[in-house]
């Protein structure tokens, strides 16, 4: 058996995009060929758009169908981009660019293909500008199973917010979270065209896309059709941080979690949906180690969640059903969350020590950027990882163990003092928090 | 009320006897949360009235009670929820008074204190002393509705406050919490307390789980109270027994969950139940035990479901038999805390000092190793230790005295049983299954009671249904005629397998006339249990495709069963190939999957040039042979790092070991893939073999399709093979629709994946028969053999994997065996042994024997050893 040639297109069409009775049909397709169709299914969501939110509706689902298809124009990358019906606005059609040619990054990169130049999309006129929806004051806050999006639901709940938690696809790893956290639950569904599988079986381009983005415009469709007036994300400051440059770009794994995205979208949603929709992050003054501390304190959930990027969906009781203990993410996580927890309380987390693992040097040292470039992966930046051994280096209970010694003996004497932990967990940079739950952080 | 109606009705008599023997009944949360089991608590009261005994029944608080006494506690800064909370669970007893057919008004003095205690002054800085207060309500609530329960019954029954009868004492290092969280008593048999109880009555309802200080204040005696509480009241009352009634038979040689063929045991010392009980037992509370111990009241578990089964009785002295391990046991989230220091033992008072510091710290040492220059000790997972900065300042103190490791996430196994040295000489396998795997400490105190090993928690999974087997095949665990060992979990449960009709039992006749015909050894294929099996697989719903392994069995009739069953085939060699391709010529290549394992360069030629599915198990392959993968679809065998495979020094030295590329090196595989020009399309993990677990098939597939969905050209997930055939007596088979079930659950989260099996064994094991026949017998000393012409030069199996294969005698299949004798073969090798200690039907020369079972690896492994030929096959689809 031999693998035919990569499959190749002209153009990448946007051919439809409906809402009927719960379910958002998009449809897209390469050329003359047939169209492929996702869907995402909302349960419980009224028959039609409610009265009054029809024309923001229509928006969010221009804007939903302009990025999730980039998992399908990723395939092929056909040179010329067609909307077959009314074409994007013009403020679309640019955030659409920058989605698609930033979101696309680690992917060009790890391809070694150049986008630039590449990615139009054909403009229509300029949108009308969006007006209040009245939306009712509750928020739908993302969760992944991870421990970030828990932490906002810590802070929310401490703040007495009303709010849902959701997420999108079918996993009972975070659904059992899901449930912990007590709150009203709404879970998404969405099936990729089956077709896609079919391009990539047959060679197709594949790589990393901007999830993230995607979620977010899923995310700003489900507040039109149940009411919400805030989707809060719980992305930290780290994630605005690239992880190497590509011909000229700036290559970030995580740059639809960054605040660029954030800001274009949260803009977009604000002048072109719904004036009353916001968009933000609640953990994006917040390094990756402050929101570990944060977590360290959540024991209610230390048994549920996982982090590893081995997208374990599954529900098992021992560690190893969630965590690999071999990715940059289980390295990371395990690292951020030393400081704050009691050994045995850690280890009994993962299931094992992976700091006592003389196989995984190398990927601690990835982490602090000793030696190696900053893993394409959401994790925190060197100097957070730097900053977590020089206190594991510290204490009694931990510097015996390999990796620990192995920063202090072969690393520490080669780089500049990491900063003091304690100047890691202030919040500090630029983020959309409104007001009244700054607090929370502060 | 109808209490008062019922308590004239009872036949009181005025004076009881005050040599009257007292029987301590308990009952835990969920026997006393429903009308029936409170009918059979009174059932069972009266069968111990009736024999002459007084009774002190001692409960616990109704379901969930105590957790939520714990969450109004957690509350206390908020009155208006602790309130809330507090109505929510007087309800909850009222509603069930109501399905007792009682008043709820029996009530009204338990919730007057229940809300007096949320609006006590105390309340809202949630202190110790009124939370143990709190939490005591559920007992006193649970034990209130009791006795009213009970006198309608018309039982009389007087209600004792337990916390008059049962004082804690101070402990040496005693925090605020241990005083009112954990507390403990030392009850001494006392005949003024016997004789008060019996001027009042006969039968007493009491509660669990508490008690009361010095100061009168009220104390609970912290997890497993209740069970502690009944102890307690027995040895107060110097009562001939304490039964403990639970929901589970008694204590088991292992974790039934874990091992479903474990063994009840009925009659333990009170030692030996108490290192299991620490060990790992969850069905009684170690603590329970000592007060019994110190007044050697005897002390039963029994199951409230089965009150016939005799359940596990804990004596002062065990039955007299054989030394035998009565468990094993696993506790996890063991810290071991390792100090190493030179020469510093000779210093007078060293260890001392050392000690001193875990004593400062709260934390008290369980096991204890020690070298010249090192000193390994065990802290088990306490609360204690789980506050961050006990361990890290505990560490940080040894430091000062020595260097200081922490060794943790660690299990400890343990093995119990009195006599352990004397068993030592017949562990070796269980040690060689022990030693193969990172061992931290081994422990074994002078009272010759346990056996411990330390190793990695990571390396724990399974080990003790590996280790249970290995101690019942060493006949040290369950052997037959120890009356120690009751039934098996599964046998109670009424799990066990039922007795499967084996398809040469219905053909005995038949296969007597080709044991005429045929020179022997030969193996007979029965080409209707292929079928059948095949038929079991193709029902998977969940699986898109199978293919045959077919080195468990290549015979050319076998192949052409299953691919007319729509099988595709397996191969690990150019030969199987050849032989495939051969065999079955109209059999498109895309039906053939080619996994070889360090096959030579010719061989991966061979199959991509016959164009079948091929899988690489090996990185450097896809480094040095680029050109030949180039333009490929290929699959990944995966090594998961499941049990053993995730220890490098097995996964370098292991059998297993050589097998697939590491979970952790896809990302290189991919990148060596991509630069080689080959596409993967499948990722493949082999879990190993006679896998009954369906839990394990779940996990699997799950922890693969997590991986795979993160590589957008796969499209296979293989699964492999392994599916378990039931192969002692006993053992379950595998429930195909639970494994379907399974699988389709891990689909449909993965909706995106075909899932492919390549089961061997399954196919054929149950298909295939060796007969063979008695050559000689033999007597020496107090062994007997039976000789036979097969051997393992015929099937290997035993001799090479220790498998038990059932031998029977074709001629006498209803006649029950006589003696234990070893069958062995006629292979000039020790090894040469097909079934040790087999209960046989007297054999005589030209006897023909069946082995069972042997139609995977058998003729498939046979060789010319000894130049005793190859054994015949025959093949019937009529069979």
């Amino acid at each position: 058996m031999t693998i035919s040639e990569r499959p190749s297109a002209q153009r990448f069409r946007f051919t439809r995009a409906v809402y009927e009775a719960g379910v958002v049909e998009l449809g897209y397709a390469f050329d003359e060929g047939p169209e492929l169709i996702e869907r995402i299914s909302f349960p419980g969501a009224p028959e039609s758009v409610p009265e009054g939110r029809g024309v923001a509706f229509a928006r969010a689902l221009a804007l939903l169908h302009g990025i999730a298809g980039v998992s399908y124009y990723k395939a092929l990358l056909p040179p010329e981009i067609i909307v077959d019906g009314e074409p994007f606005d013009a403020a679309l059609a640019a955030l659409l660019e920058q989605v698609y040619l930033h979101g696309l990054g680690e992917f060009a990169h790890e391809n070694h293909l150049d986008l630039r130049g590449r990615i139009h999309f054909p403009a229509g006129p300029a949108a009308h500008a969006a007006s209040e929806l009245g939306l009712p004051r509750r928020a739908l806050v993302p969760i992944g199973g991870g421990k970030d999006s828990l932490v906002s639901v810590e802070l929310l709940r401490q703040a007495g917010e009303p709010f849902a938690v959701t997420w999108v696809g079918r996993s009972e790893l975070i659904r059992a979270c899901a449930v912990a956290t007590g709150q009203p639950m709404l879970a998404i569904g969405r099936e990729l065209a089956p077709e896609l599988f079919e391009l990539n079986r047959q060679g197709a381009w594949n790589g990393h896309i901007p999830v993230t983005a995607i979620n977010s415009a899923i995310l700003v469709c489900a507040a039109l059709l149940y009411g919400y007036d805030a989707i809060v994300f719980s992305n930290e400051a780290s994630a605005s941080v690239g992880n190497l440059e590509h011909g000229g770009i700036e290559v970030n794994h995580q740059w639809s979690k960054g605040l660029v995205f954030e800001n274009a979208l949260a803009e977009y949603i604000d002048a072109h949906i719904a004036a009353d929709l916001r968009y933000y992050s609640l953990l994006r003054p917040l390094s990756e180690l402050a929101v570990a501390q944060r977590f360290a304190g959540l024991t209610r959930y230390h048994a549920l969640f996982s982090s590893c990027n081995r997208n374990f969906r599954l529900l098992g009781e021992r560690p190893s059903a969630r965590w690999c203990g071999q990715c940059p993410k289980c390295r990371f996580v395990f690292l951020a969350l030393a400081p704050f927890l009691a050994k045995p309380a850690l280890l009994a987390i993962f299931g094992r020590n992976l700091l006592d693992e003389p196989e995984q040097i190398e990927g601690f040292e990835a982490l602090a950027e000793f030696g190696a470039a900053k893993p394409f992966e959401c994790v925190g930046e060197g100097r957070e990882s730097r900053a977590a051994f020089a206190r594991l280096a510290e204490r009694a209970d931990w510097r015996e163990d390999v990796v620990v010694r192995h920063y202090a003996e072969a690393i520490a004497p080669a780089i500049a003092p990491p900063p003091d932990i304690a100047t890691l967990l202030a919040p500090h940079g630029s983020h959309r928090i409104p007001e009244r739950l700054w607090a929370l952080l502060a | 009320m109808v209490q008062c109606v019922n308590h004239l009705a009872t036949d009181r008599s005025p004076v009881v006897d005050p040599s009257t023997p007292f029987v301590v009944l308990k009952f835990g949360g969920t026997s006393v949360s429903r009308r029936h089991r409170w009918e059979n608590i009174a059932h069972l009261m009266r069968e111990r009235l009736a024999a002459g005994q007084a009774v002190v029944t001692v409960v616990s608080a109704l379901s969930g009670v105590t957790d939520a006494l714990k969450a109004i506690a957690a509350l206390h800064r908020d009155a208006a929820a602790m309130a809330a909370a507090a109505e929510a669970l007087i309800e909850r007893h009222r509603s069930f008074a109501g399905e007792l057919g009682l008043d709820p008004e029996i009530l009204e003095a338990r919730a007057g204190r229940l809300r007096q205690l949320v609006a006590d002054p105390r309340a809202p800085e949630g202190g110790h002393a009124w939370q143990a207060r709190l939490m005591a309500e559920g007992e006193l609530c649970s034990s209130t509705l009791g006795a009213h329960f009970l006198r309608s019954l018309g039982l009389d029954v007087e209600w004792l406050d337990a916390r008059d009868y049962l004082t804690s004492r101070e402990q040496p290092i005693q925090t605020e919490w241990m005083r009112y969280h954990s507390a403990q008593c030392e009850p001494r048999p006392s005949a003024a307390v016997r004789e008060a109880l019996l001027a009042r009555a006969r039968a007493f309802i009491t509660q669990g789980f508490i008690a009361r200080e010095g100061r009168g204040r009220t104390v609970l005696l912290g997890r497993g109270g209740s069970d502690t509480s009944a102890s307690y009241f027995g040895a107060l009352l110097g009562a001939c027994r304490v039964e403990i009634w639970t929901d589970v038979p008694g204590m088991f040689s292992a974790n039934p969950k874990l091992v479903p063929d474990a063994r009840l045991l009925r009659r333990l010392d009170y030692d030996e139940a108490q290192e299991i009980a620490t060990t790992g037992a969850k069905v009684l509370h170690p603590r329970a035990i000592g007060p019994v111990r110190e007044t050697r009241v005897p002390l039963w578990i029994k199951d409230t479901e089965r009150p016939a089964l005799a359940g596990t009785e804990i004596v002062p002295e065990a039955l007299q038999a054989a030394p035998s391990v009565k468990a094993v046991s696993l506790r996890n989230r063991i810290t071991l805390v390792s100090m190493e220091s030179i020469g510093m033992w000779q210093q007078v008072g060293f260890l001392a000092d050392v000690f001193a510091i875990f004593k400062r710290h709260g934390l008290s040492v369980d096991l204890i190793g020690s070298a010249e220059t090192n000193v390994t000790v065990s802290l088990d997972p306490s609360d204690n230790l789980l506050d961050a900065g006990v361990l890290e300042a505990l560490c940080g103190d040894l430091a000062q005295v020595c260097r200081v490791k922490v060794i943790a996430p660690c299990a400890a196994v343990t093995l119990v049983g009195r006599g352990m040295r004397a068993m030592m000489h017949r562990l070796g396998e269980l040690l060689a299954e022990v030693g193969a795997r990172r061992v931290h400490l081994v422990s074994q105190s002078s009272n010759n009671l346990n056996l411990t090993f330390v190793i990695d928690e990571a390396d724990a999974d399974g080990i003790v249904p590996m280790l249970h087997a290995a101690l019942v095949r060493a006949r040290l665990t369950g052997a037959d005629g120890d009356p120690v060992f009751g039934p098996s979990w599964q046998a109670i449960a009424g799990e066990e397998a039922p007795r499967l009709q084996r398809w040469w039992e219905e053909r005995q006749r038949e296969l007597l006339k080709l044991a005429a015909r045929e020179p022997t050894p030969f193996y007979v294929y029965s080409g209707q249990t292929v079928a059948a099996r095949a038929e079991r697989l193709n029902a998977l719903s969940a699986v898109d495709r199978r293919f045959y392994a077919i080195k468990a069995n290549p015979h050319p009739e076998i192949l052409r069963a299953l691919a007319a069953a729509g099988f595709g085939m397996e191969c690990v060699s150019a030969g199987e190939l050849a032989h495939v391709q051969a065999t079955l010529p109209e059999l498109p290549p895309e039906r053939i999957l080619f996994t070889p394992n360090f096959a030579p360069r010719a061989e991966y030629v061979a199959a991509l040039a016959a164009g079948v599915h091929l899988t690489v198990d090996n990185l450097s392959i896809l480094a040095d042979w680029p050109e030949l993968f180039a333009g490929r679809p290929i699959l990944l065998r995966l090594d998961l790092g499941r049990g053993l495979g995730h220890h490098d020094k097995v996964r370098t030295g292991g059998e297993k070991s050589k097998f697939g590329i590491a979970a952790g090196d896809l990302g290189e595989a991919l990148a060596l893939a991509h630069t080689a020009g080959a596409r993967v399309v499948g990722l493949h993990a082999h879990l190993g073999s006679g896998i009954l677990d369906i839990a394990h098939w779940k996990a699997v597939h799950g922890e693969l399709a997590a991986l795979a969905e993160r590589v957008p050209s796969v499209a296979v997930i293989d699964i492999g093979g392994g599916l378990g055939v039931p192969n002692e007596p006993g053992e379950l088979p595998l429930s195909m629709a639970a494994l379907d079930a399974a699988l389709t659950e891990v689909k449909a989260l993965y909706p995106r994946f075909e899932l492919w099996i390549e089961p061997g064994r399954y196919l054929v094991a149950e298909a295939g028969v060796v007969l063979t026949r008695v050559t000689q017998v033999k007597r020496k000393g107090q062994t007997r053999f039976v000789g036979v012409d097969a051997g393992m030069h015929t099937l290997i199996r035993p001799a090479l994997y220790e498998a038990w294969h059932e031998i029977v005698h074709l001629a006498a299949l209803a006649e029950p065996g006589q003696e234990r004798v070893q069958v062995v073969g006629p292979i000039c090798e020790s090894g040469d042994v097909l079934g040790e200690d087999r209960l046989l039907p007297p054999c005589n020369e030209d006897d023909v024997l069946l082995i069972a079972n042997a139609g995977a690896y058998g003729a498939a492994m046979a060789s010319r050893y000894n130049l005793r030929g190859l054994p015949v096959e025959v093949y019937r689809d009529d069979l």
